[in-house]
């Protein structure tokens, strides 16, 4: 790529390998075979592109993910750990508003340990009659609660910047799975450091994996900053492992309904595949080629 | 068929006399008519793999409008709910994600088949006489399929829905002297908003069950004039010829098995391919995605756009690549039907696909630089295989043939 | 087939070379067929089970100290309006009248259309206060509330505005109406004298709504 490129556009050049990507866009379609598709997203990032230009996100190294490829599947012990950690650390700031508690049977939890979840939280009930907010304990159908009423209070309180919603950050966010791991655990030493005060959170955190490499997220994970239920020791890595497996589930949490049932789709199609090319050779086996 | 007076009605074949059927037949001969039509119909007996897709898309049709209508009983077409209804079907509805991910996949997959279909068309001479408005309800077809698979990418109103139906208008807002008014009644307003989304969510549904109205004159056309075939030369009789059933329904069948395996494969295991995450974030009207692009089938058309330099140029090139395959019929006069006994036709469409896959490259990676030189080269090309390359060659093919023998015409024979 | 055959081709076109194996897997395959083609109805029927909402099974807390004597109050609870009245002694006297409940279909409230402990002359928890889910049990519509007229020996009652049912202060039916069933009662508690609590049931109760005779 010795194209000179405006540096707007360079993100979308670095996507795609070369004048062939559009043939490879194409070709899949028609063939259903690719092998260029790890995370449900296109990925023709050449590692050593990313580094082109001064402030672009370094390259997230690859994870081992369980629910990694085609047949990949949810560890959901890490998934329910995640979720302990969404809730214990990131749910003071960011919001998951598509999710209802009722999803979150889906981690494996029984419908009397979702009640007892949803109950764990406080969401608005309405206006009493003096137009207070009242609050009541969730339900399994609430939506679960966003820390903020809405932007300008979460730019209110976070220096001008908006915490995401997570509820697909791991399919929109560019680098999927990788990058949020990346991101989480690959805060310089010295932002993590005790003395990190206010005047270096106004210029953000050095990260290499932000935009910039700087991020207005201060280093959230710590060690023993959950408790897990499963006795797991609750290092900052495992946290962001747990973490990323959790928001990797909630961003597409029928994954992995949708490639078990593909296989019995595709092991039908194939049975039927054969006794239809059965007969179909016997009723054209008298016709002259 | 005992009564004397119903003797005029003899046409009904010998099945249907009694019974139900037979009552049925000399009021309204619908059993005679389907055996007629999809039993005895008789199909050239050397047809190949590239004509199964018509069959297959029918099928896709009928799932994308059976997907369509349970979609639209979940989903709000307001700018504030329709994200979220969306994220509804596919998170809290059950069955709510396989019946989403069906209509995603279909969308994808029923354009695509549409291009393999007219490339079919294009390369075996299926639009030359008697087959020209056959060619053109087809076109017509593509025409609406793609309005109505954009109305649909619209819907979800994610940011790729957004920042799409926000370049269309534009574009639509570049034509002269029309352009603004007719962007402004699109729109329904000066932003696009509740207005706009209702339009483009009854739009999406009405165009649907058009599409089904032009297909049932699409297949009449077919049955009319008999289907082509890889030879290009009309079946000389019966020994040509193999009844529809079951001869083809078999083989139909077989194409659309290994379809519905692509299909899973892209529904089941690689969902991302198709769609672009950028649409899972909701519509933002103060922020642009940083790479907005349409869906891969638009892309050959968006790098056409982009690679004139002029707004209404760009939207007159992307309209003209459809609207030259119109002209087709008139524009190829060489006897000769199928590309297979047309060596120079072959080469120039093998060129025209290079081409038309180059543009989508140029549309997915921004016309700037080399992909300037390279979209206007190929949109060049495009339209030169069309106006100038194509009636050369037939004008030259139609010469040697009547010196070779003047009296007869073989490849119409 | 239709058309004459062709020496060439003639053992070809001919169906009925093997029938038995043909037919066997011309049956298998259909029956594969059909059965994927019916797996696919799933997904849709599955799309359109209601979505059973917790939310709406909340109960629903009234505060009854703005309710004065002979008003009556409307409600909602799991979409239903339900009607609270409070009855004036006089009114309460009436319901107990046994010359009036004589023109009653269900005076005793033999029909299972309210809990077991509102199944008493007032059909209510407390006599005071009246507790009924608004809606005419001929074909849904919702009664209006008909207060007392100054003119002596006037009660109020409930009219059903469809079709001319007539419903006394507890709800029942009044013979002649073509409403078959009294109105239902909803399961509720009074934790305190003034306040009310819609879809709870008292201690020990176990009232489920949904096996009433008719709503």
């Amino acid at each position: 790529m010795s194209v000179c490129l405006p540096p707007a556009l360079r993100p979308v050049v670095q996507r795609c390998a070369g004048v062939l990507a559009a043939g490879g866009l194409l070709w899949p379609v028609l063939t259903g075979v690719s092998a260029v598709v790890p995370e449900g997203r296109w990925s023709f990032t050449p590692p050593a592109q990313a580094e082109s230009f001064a402030g672009a996100p370094a390259h997230a190294p690859a994870q081992d993910w369980s629910f990694r490829g085609a047949l990949g599947h949810f560890d959901l012990a890490a998934v329910q750990r995640g979720y302990a950690v969404f809730a214990g650390v990131c749910a003071s700031c960011h919001s998951l508003t598509q999710v209802h508690f009722s999803d979150l049977g889906g981690m494996g939890l029984t419908p009397e340990q979702v009640s007892a979840l949803a109950a764990s939280w406080q969401v608005v009930a309405g206006r009493d009659a003096e137009g207070r907010l009242t609050h009541r304990k969730a339900l399994p159908d609430d939506a679960l609660p966003a820390p903020y009423t809405g932007p300008e209070a979460a730019r209110a309180a976070n220096r001008g910047a908006v915490p995401p919603d997570l509820s697909r950050i791991v399919q929109v966010y560019p680098g999927g799975a990788d990058r949020v791991y990346a991101l989480l655990t690959g805060y310089a030493s010295s932002a993590s450091a005790p003395g990190a005060g206010a005047a270096r959170a106004e210029a953000g955190f050095a990260n290499p994996y932000a935009i910039g490499h700087r991020t207005a997220m201060p280093p959230p994970l710590r060690e023993n900053a959950v408790v897990y239920a499963d006795g797991t020791r609750p290092t900052a890595q495992q946290e962001a492992r747990d973490v990323t497996t959790f928001l990797a589930w909630i961003s597409s949490p029928h994954a992995d309904d949708k490639r078990r049932l593909g296989v019995g789709v595709v092991l039908y199609l194939c049975f039927l595949a054969c006794l239809l090319v059965i007969l179909k050779r016997r009723i054209w086996s008298h016709v002259e080629k | 068929m005992k009564h004397p007076e119903t003797q005029d009605h003899t046409s009904a074949p010998a099945a249907f006399s009694g019974g139900f059927a037979g009552w049925m037949e000399q009021r309204l001969p619908i059993f005679s008519a389907f055996r007629k039509e999809y039993v005895d119909f008789p199909m050239p007996r050397n047809l190949n793999w590239l004509w199964n897709f018509g069959a297959i898309l029918v099928v896709v049709l009928l799932l994308m409008l059976a997907t369509g209508t349970f979609l639209a009983m979940n989903y709000t077409p307001t700018s504030a709910e329709a994200f979220f209804s969306t994220e509804a079907i596919d998170r809290q509805l059950s069955g709510g994600w396989l019946l989403r991910g069906m209509h995603v996949t279909g969308a994808s997959l029923f354009l695509a088949a549409l291009y393999i279909h007219l490339f079919r068309g294009l390369y075996y001479g299926s639009y030359k006489a008697p087959r020209e408005l056959l060619w053109l309800s087809g076109l017509v077809l593509l025409v609406m399929v793609m309005g109505t698979a954009f109305a649909g990418y619209v819907l979800p109103w994610g940011q790729m829905s957004y920042w799409g139906a926000d370049v269309m208008t534009k574009a639509v807002g570049a034509i002269p002297v029309v352009g603004s008014a007719l962007e402004h009644v699109l729109t329904g307003g000066d932003h696009l908003g509740d207005v706009f989304l209702h339009r483009v969510f009854v739009l999406h549904f009405i165009m649907a069950f058009l599409v089904v109205g032009v297909v049932g004159l699409h297949v009449a056309c077919v049955h009319i004039t008999k289907s082509g075939n890889p030879l290009g030369r009309e079946p000389k009789g019966p020994q040509d010829t193999l009844p529809f059933h079951p001869y083809y329904t078999s083989k139909d069948l077989i194409g659309l098995i290994v379809f519905a395996m692509v299909f899973s494969a892209l529904l089941f295991f690689w969902p991302g391919l198709l769609t672009e995450p950028a649409n899972y974030a909701p519509a933002d009207p103060l922020h642009t995605p940083a790479d907005i692009e349409p869906e891969w089938y638009f892309l050959p058309f968006y790098g056409l756009l982009q690679s004139v330099p002029s707004k209404f140029g760009g939207l007159l090139a992307a309209a003209s690549a459809i609207l030259v395959l119109f002209a087709l019929p008139w524009l190829d006069q060489s006897p000769v039907r199928s590309a297979r006994f047309r060596p120079a036709c072959r080469l120039g469409l093998a060129g025209l696909v290079m081409a038309f896959i180059l543009l989508a490259a140029v549309g997915k990676h921004h016309a700037t630089g080399e992909w300037m030189l390279i979209g206007r080269l190929a949109g060049l090309y495009y339209f030169g295989f069309f106006l100038v390359l194509l009636p050369l060659v037939s004008r030259r093919e139609k010469a040697q043939l009547q010196a070779a023998s003047p009296t007869t015409s073989e490849g119409d024979a | 087939m239709t058309h004459p055959t062709d020496p060439t081709t003639a053992p070809g076109q001919d169906e009925s070379t093997v029938p038995g194996r043909r037919d066997f897997l011309g049956m298998v395959t259909t029956a594969g067929t059909v059965t994927g083609l019916a797996a696919c109805a799933i997904p849709f029927v599955e799309s359109l089970k209601p979505q059973d909402s917790a939310a709406a099974h909340q109960p629903v807390e009234v505060d009854l100290s703005k309710l004065a004597p002979g008003q009556q109050m409307t409600t909602v609870w799991q979409g239903k309006p339900v009607f609270i009245l409070r009855r004036t002694p006089e009114e309460l006297a009436r319901l107990q009248n046994a010359a009036l409940n004589e023109t009653l279909r269900d005076a005793q409230s033999e029909a299972l259309q309210q809990p077991p402990y509102a199944r008493n002359w007032h059909r209510s928890v407390v006599p005071e206060y009246g507790v009924y889910v608004g809606i005419c049990t001929h074909l849904g519509c919702v009664p209006a509330y008909m207060p007392p007229t100054p003119a002596p020996d006037q009660t109020g009652f409930y009219a059903c505005p469809c079709h001319g049912s007539h419903f006394d202060l507890a709800g029942r039916v009044l013979k002649g109406a073509p409403a078959p069933y009294n109105l239902p009662v909803p399961p509720y508690v009074m934790p305190t004298p003034t306040t009310l609590r819609l879809g709870e049931n008292p201690k020990g109760e176990t009232f489920d709504f949904s096996t009433i005779e008719q709503i």
